[in-house]
């Protein structure tokens, strides 16, 4: 009991790192801001132009159906590159100082990928900001919002134990920026995020159902525009899962990183 | 109690390197011990296995009779651990800093913030306390970082090369805090260098390491010894004598007014020496001494494997290091 409790406490203490660190400097949230509102205000008005029938849900148009693609997107991006970050905190010594102390190996995970989901949380505050300047209509029901900042937490924590498995094997901050840009595009565009999944060769329709970003994207889009739950359960459980087995991969793995 | 007791330690890396190859010593409680050696030697390997950071292949480690292989964990929260690179972090302030490291040792709640402000107020850090560590000079960063590793009350301290990139003054500070640290609280400090002077001034005993094993291991004072005693220069006119009394020393070299004696202590040496000489007629002009130091004991335990590109590189990543925090 008491070493739940002090796993529990050391995770949120690493978490705590992040979030004093963001609030002595808030620079990279305000950039980080701009890629999710170039696929709103450019790509998403130019292909709001086309009104191809095919490429919108009947009922909705063109932007508000990628509005929950481009945040979940946004995500991904915000979180593929912790295993940068952990590289680097290798690099000068932090890691080492962090597995020095009696935290164990998994709150160390769970507290960088939480860190992750509190830069989640940003981007979705981000994207809600721009849908409401910009007019896009979304549910804003206040349970709802909040289920997309939960699934914005579970897309970043996902995101970011994959990106730090992976570090553990990759070991440099330069292999972990060429996987960083090899992996977050095939796995944007092998989502449902900016468009059906239906519209895809059949064999990527496949590969997206082995890509977490597909059920988070659904998992908001249910909440952000349909309204149907139907699929949510599935959305949620998958994502769980996923997250579950990268921080545990994680976990297992990252004191390669030392050693 | 032993604080450390090390048996049969062995690390074969994947790559096969054997960085530490079948190694014990032992540590006593409030002992400051040194561990010195060439780069590459295992030192900072050995350092990680100690602090449960790597498995080792073979061997025991205990630490206050805990295994550390069984209760990493419970090991863990005895220690305080200070890297090679300057490793606090630059984004956050030097309380923040601290206060991180407190909850990550459990520290209660209570008790935490007094903690903290102590161990800012003993390394001259309070006045600085709520500034970003990045402002901070590399000496701040390095007492930073020693109070970070005390937040816990370590029962032992590891310090791997803790003045690396100082400049002399601050090395002092930190040498002189380490030492009331053992000397106040009874602190069992393992350190690391490459600064044989420090190594002498600080350590009770120490090992040299190279090429993975123990070279040799004891006392600075025996260790000195062992490699021969002291040497007086003197330089005289008139009659030189020829041999020495019993308990003065003996005559190594003598030529055209210059003789040299080695003696077991040579201060001490020195004024019953002039006083004979001059007893049987000769003029002292001067005397010089001059003692084996510790460098001399390193130079004939580790120089096998000295490598002169290991050195620079490693300058080079403890002053990037610096630099990298200092930005």
């Amino acid at each position: 009991m008491i070493n739940l409790q002090r796993s529990v406490s050391s995770a949120l203490t690493i978490a705590e790192i992040e979030a004093r660190k963001i609030r002595h400097d808030s620079t990279e949230l305000w950039m980080r801001a701009v890629q999710p509102a170039l696929w709103l205000l450019v790509f998403g008005e130019v292909f709001n132009a086309i009104r191809s029938s095919s490429l919108s849900i009947p009922g909705y148009s063109y932007i508000q159906y990628i509005a929950p693609g481009v945040l979940a997107q946004s995500v991904l991006f915000v979180a593929i590159f912790y295993g940068i970050t952990i590289v680097w905190e290798r690099d000068v010594g932090l890691l080492t100082k962090l597995l020095s102390t009696p935290s164990p190996r998994i709150s160390v995970v769970v507290g960088k990928t939480l860190a992750a989901g509190v830069r989640g949380i940003f981007q979705g505050v981000m994207v809600f900001a721009l849908a409401l300047i910009i007019g896009i209509n979304l549910r804003f029901d206040p349970l709802d919002v909040a289920g997309v900042f939960i699934t914005a937490v579970l897309l970043a924590m996902c995101f970011a134990s994959l990106s730090m498995t992976l570090a553990s094997f990759l070991k440099t901050r330069d292999r972990m920026m060429g996987i960083g840009q090899a992996i977050t595009m095939p796995l944007f565009f092998a989502s449902n995020a900016i468009y059906p999944v239906s519209l895809m060769p059949v064999w990527l329709q496949y590969v997206s159902k082995f890509n977490p970003l597909s059920y988070g994207v659904d998992a908001m889009r249910s909440m952000l525009l349909t309204g149907d739950y139907s699929t949510l359960p599935v959305d949620i459980f998958a994502l769980l899962l996923f997250t579950l087995f990268f921080i545990a991969c994680a976990s297992v793995v990252l004191k390669r990183l030392i050693e | 109690m032993k604080a450390i007791e090390v048996d049969s330690l062995t690390k074969v890396y994947s790559n096969g390197t054997k960085a530490v190859d079948d190694v014990s010593f032992s540590v006593e409680e409030g002992e400051v011990f040194g561990l010195l050696g060439p780069n590459g030697a295992g030192k900072t390997t050995a350092i990680k296995m100690i602090t449960t950071l790597a498995r080792p292949t073979a061997g025991l480690i205990r630490v206050f009779g805990i295994d550390t292989q069984r209760a990493p964990q419970e090991v863990r929260q005895m220690l305080g651990f200070v890297p090679q690179a300057i490793s606090v972090d630059g984004d956050l302030t030097g309380y923040e800093n601290l206060l991180i490291f407190a909850k990550l040792f459990f520290v209660d709640r209570e008790e935490r913030k007094k903690r903290i402000l102590d161990a800012l107020e003993y390394f001259g850090l309070a006045d600085r306390a709520n500034e970003l560590v990045k402002n901070y000079s590399g000496g701040m960063m390095r007492r930073l970082e020693i109070a970070q590793a005390l937040v816990n009350r370590p029962r032992i301290l590891f310090l791997d090369e803790p003045s690396i990139g100082l400049d002399p003054y601050s090395k002092n500070q930190v040498i002189q805090q380490i030492q009331e640290l053992n000397k106040e609280f009874g602190t069992t400090i393992l350190v690391t260098t490459h600064d044989m002077t420090e190594a002498d001034t600080l350590c009770n005993r120490l090992a040299i390491m190279n090429m993975g094993k123990i070279a040799i291991s004891g006392a600075p004072a025996d260790l000195k010894h062992s490699v021969g005693g002291d040497v007086l220069t003197v330089k005289l006119t008139g009659q030189a004598a020829a041999s020495l009394p019993a308990g003065l020393g003996t005559v190594v070299s003598s030529e055209q007014g210059t003789i040299k004696i080695l003696t077991d202590n040579g201060e001490r040496a020195i004024p019953r020496l002039t006083e004979y000489l001059e007893r049987n007629g000769a003029v002292v002009e001067s005397v010089s001494l001059s003692r084996p130091t510790l460098d001399d004991v390193f130079m004939k335990y580790a120089k096998a494997s000295l490598q002169q590109e290991g050195t620079f590189r490693e300058a080079r990543s403890a002053r990037r290091s610096i630099a990298r925090h200092a930005k």
